[in-house]
């Protein structure tokens, strides 16, 4: 027994460490409803632990490195490397004079359009709590794209937090692997997911890595509208990027060669994923100010008064100025005689508007049939008529009312006029 | 020429190395493997892991040593990356395994032998990785035999000017 030991020594040893890195691998993935593997959302206890010891191994010198390199850098940079630089920082000082005061005016923009929202009770989210974060390393594999980045537990952040830079999305925070260490999964890892919009067609999609380590919006039909060079956007669907952000744009359109009928777009991504040196993480979405927005803010609402009292001054300038430029009107006439008897515009009493007396009156005329009358009925009107006409009482009312210079009745025969005899 | 299956007795001879190379030189390997990605971009064809596993199953001729020490890197490989622990932990092991019984059999000094050995096993790491993660695991992968290629180019040039580096290392007697 000990010879067979002896013996096989080496492939038992290797045999063993096989065995135990199957078991391993098979504890860590899962099977899924749809029957695929696949691995867990979050890694196991044991599995994260290793990680850490992995992280605390290699960072430090890792950092070290980077921190060497940054440091040779920047004193090639800051101490060598400085022609034209006084120029490009009076340029770049005006571009951010003028950048300023656009972001003020857009904030306000902003500002109005987020009321609106919350008056409209639209659930929007805004990306205002941001983290900025230095990229130290890589996970060293073509087969597994993720970063790792110098902010942890320690700046609040947490998993599935996303990771942008000013040009694009650049992936989410997989890991917390520490106070001041996190890793980051990039977007074209294989592993990862995020959804997107194309921009003109609002061709929904999901983006992800291929073998490349290129960027490509798989699960698609085809469709002749997309064109390369159209923008791509994340939708905001994934609860991870809001939605809006720069993607990339559409690169070429290619059949995907598994599935008839499906097209895979390859996008070309508005970030550097491969030289990437500083990264801002999402921490918060809800929707807020930073100071430095406030005093923008505040500038610019400063300016906009500035500009009314401007506003006010140059229309003060050109009253004085029309009053001493000769015009129209000669200053040298003398003034028109006032009319004493004119009304004042101010006392002027708009009176009711009243019908035109008509020519030709008849029992239809405004007025002209009594109340009780108009409010018979219509089978009773021819009745109610000759009883009023035989009525002396109605004749007398009808001679009183002609004596007093009131309306005849039209129709009746006291309206009609009479002829006049002459002796 | 080099002698294929030679057995003089310089070509047994075990090398041995001062305590800290054993640790300083993976630890390196680990280190440059995660940062210089950030400085060639996308062109980081290389795996410094594997070079180191070959090297030290050559000029140790251990299988045991070997199997350990490709295990140990791939494993510490893999925790650096999102992906499960374990697969390049496999092919790792594998492959330091193969690399020290071949070491045992051919002349390791000559550069021809170094380079083809590393090209072959860098192959042979790709295909262990292809399998366990497809068929062993059953998960989707996409993979590029081209990027492979030109990851076990990279290690062939790498291992050309890392191992007289790393020969000088070695205790002399």
């Amino acid at each position: 027994m000990e010879s067979f030991f002896a013996r096989y020594r080496n492939y038992l040893v290797l045999l063993t460490i096989l065995v135990a890195q199957m078991i391993g691998l098979a504890v860590q993935v899962r099977r899924t409803g749809a029957g695929r593997s696949s691995l867990g959302m979050q890694d196991g206890e044991g599995v994260r632990l290793i990680r850490l010891w992995a992280n605390t191994l290699v960072s430090p010198p890792e950092r070290f490195v980077h921190s060497s390199r940054m440091l040779v850098a920047g004193l090639w940079q800051n101490y060598f490397d400085l022609r034209h630089t006084r120029a490009e920082n009076q340029q770049l000082q005006q571009t951010i004079d003028r950048l300023r005061l656009e972001q003020a005016a857009l904030l306000e923009d902003a500002r109005q359009g987020q009321r609106l929202e919350g008056l409209m009770g639209f659930q929007q989210k805004y990306l205002y709590g941001t983290q900025a974060a230095q990229i130290f390393g890589t996970g060293g594999s073509n087969l597994s794209r993720v970063l790792y980045i110098d902010k942890g537990s320690a700046d609040k952040l947490e998993r599935d937090m996303a990771v942008i830079t000013p040009d694009g999305i650049v992936g989410k925070v997989r890991e917390v692997l520490g106070r001041h260490s996190a890793q980051v999964l990039a977007i074209n890892d294989q592993n990862s997911g995020a959804g997107v919009i194309l921009e003109t067609t609002r061709i929904r999609g999901i983006l992800r890595g291929n073998a490349d380590g290129r960027l490509q919006i798989v699960d698609l039909l085809a469709d002749k509208r997309i064109q390369p060079g159209e923008k791509v956007l994340t939708a905001g669907g994934d609860q991870i990027f809001p939605r809006g952000l720069p993607v990339g744009e559409v690169e070429k359109v290619v059949n995907d060669p598994d599935r008839d009928g499906f097209i895979k777009i390859m996008v070309r991504p508005a970030a550097h994923l491969d030289r990437l040196d500083e990264v801002l993480v999402i921490t918060s979405m809800q929707p807020r100010f930073s100071p430095q927005e406030q005093n923008d803010l505040a500038t610019s609402e400063a300016l906009k008064g500035a500009e009314a009292a401007s506003l006010d001054e140059q229309r003060k300038a050109s009253t004085i100025m029309a009053e001493r430029l000769p015009g129209l009107t000669d200053p040298n006439a003398p003034p028109k005689p006032v009319d004493p008897n004119a009304p004042q515009p101010s006392l002027l009493v708009v009176a009711p508007a009243k019908p035109l007396k008509p020519i030709h009156p008849d029992r239809f005329s405004p007025g002209a049939a009594p109340a009780a009358q108009a409010s018979a009925p219509a089978g009773d009107k021819p009745k109610a008529q000759a009883e009023k006409a035989s009525s002396p009482t109605s004749r007398a009312t009808n001679q009183a009312d002609s004596d007093a210079g009131a309306q005849p009745a039209p129709g009746s025969p006291d309206s009609e006029p009479k002829p006049q005899r002459h002796p | 020429m080099a002698r294929v299956g030679a057995i003089s007795r310089h070509d047994m001879e075990v090398r041995r190395y001062p305590f800290l190379v054993y640790g300083l030189v993976p630890l390196a390997a680990l280190v440059l493997q995660a940062w210089l990605p950030r400085v060639v971009g996308r062109y980081a064809w290389f795996d410094l892991p594997l070079v180191v596993t070959v090297y030290f199953a050559l000029g140790r001729r251990s299988p045991i040593q070997g199997t350990i020490m490709g295990a140990v890197l791939g494993l510490f490989e893999d925790a650096l990356t999102g992906n499960a622990i374990g697969i390049n932990g496999i092919a790792k092991t594998v492959c330091g395994f193969l690399a020290a019984s071949v070491g045992i059999r051919v002349d390791v000094e000559n550069s021809a032998i170094r380079i083809m050995l590393n090209f072959a096993l860098s192959l042979l790491s790709s295909a262990i990785y292809l399998f366990v993660y497809r068929f062993l695991l059953g998960m989707s992968l996409e993979w590029s035999w081209m990027t492979q290629l030109y990851i076990a180019i990279g290690n062939s040039i790498l291992a050309f000017f890392v191992f007289p580096l790393l020969d000088r290392l070695k205790l002399r007697d």
